[in-house]
């Protein structure tokens, strides 16, 4: 599944353009340190909104990167993420939620 | 990636020559007391919840140790008279992101730093999966940094990860 055809069913909020890549798996994390050891292509699901997490995102490769419990990323973040050409998306409920959803759509 | 060890990335200085050191440490709780060493007399400046890991091949098992490798640090192109930024100008047409691998002796006072064949295995391991033929990773040693004052990259390190909860 591509990013913008979760976005259609899922409803998440959209930060910015970003590039519209497949998913190739899913990963929750909140550790900058964690998220440097995953595969390409993941959709990163996290609380984090700092810059650190976009340069990381970067280096993995990330398919898209979504923010829980309706965090806002500043704007630096998004300029950043911008050049990066990541895709950052935004989910008002709690990251269990959006897990739950993500499986029943076979996301990943 | 393999061994992958959580911890703290350490960053201490010494009044008296100015230099800076930093190391990683897998105590419970990262080390803040200040000691002295010969000449040096080094006092606790930051320290960042990190981890370091090491690269193994998955074709033929053989590991790179990256020890000496305390953070990686994206280059977020401040001055174009630094080797850092020069690193990223090289493939015109190229949409190249330069990190920089982060050694224990920040002021390099003994003129060492990342080894080359620890360089190679991140710039292979982090470019060999990346989808976009025109998106490349390039992971370059601290030394050449132009000025350890002035950077303005960011470290890849749990930066306020406290302050969350």
């Amino acid at each position: 599944m591509r990013v913008s055809e979760l976005v259609k069913k899922t409803g998440l909020k959209t930060f910015n353009e970003g590039a519209d890549k497949e998913i190739m798996g899913v990963y929750i994390s909140d550790m900058v340190s964690d998220i440097i050891g995953i595969k390409e292509g993941h959709l990163l699901i996290t609380l984090q909104t700092h810059k650190n997490l976009i340069a990381a995102a970067n280096l993995v490769d990330v398919a898209a990167v979504v923010f829980s419990r309706n965090r806002i990323p500043a704007d630096d973040v998004v300029a950043l993420a911008n050049r990066a050409g990541i895709k950052l998306l935004g989910y008002d409920g709690d990251t269990w939620s959006l897990a739950k959803r993500l499986c029943e759509l076979k996301v990943g | 990636m393999t061994n992958i060890r959580s911890g703290y990335l350490v960053i201490e200085g010494c009044f008296h020559c100015r230099n800076r050191i930093s190391f990683f440490s897998q105590e419970p709780g990262a080390p803040i007391d200040d000691y002295r060493e010969g000449e040096h007399f080094w006092s606790h400046l930051a320290h960042y919840q990190a981890s370091q890991f090491d690269l193994k091949c998955e074709k033929c098992s053989a590991e790179v140790p990256l020890r000496e490798v305390m953070a990686l640090m994206l280059c977020m192109k401040c001055n174009p008279d630094c080797g850092v930024y020069a690193a990223g100008t090289q493939e015109p047409g190229q949409k190249t992101w330069v990190y920089v691998a982060l050694c224990a002796n920040t002021s390099h006072s003994p003129k060492k730093c990342i080894p080359l064949k620890s360089l190679g295995a991140l710039n292979e391991y982090f470019n060999h999966g990346i989808k976009d033929p025109a998106k490349k990773i390039v992971v370059v040693p601290c030394r050449s940094r132009k000025s350890v004052d002035v950077c303005q990259g960011i470290v890849l390190a749990d930066v306020g990860l406290t302050d969350l909860y």
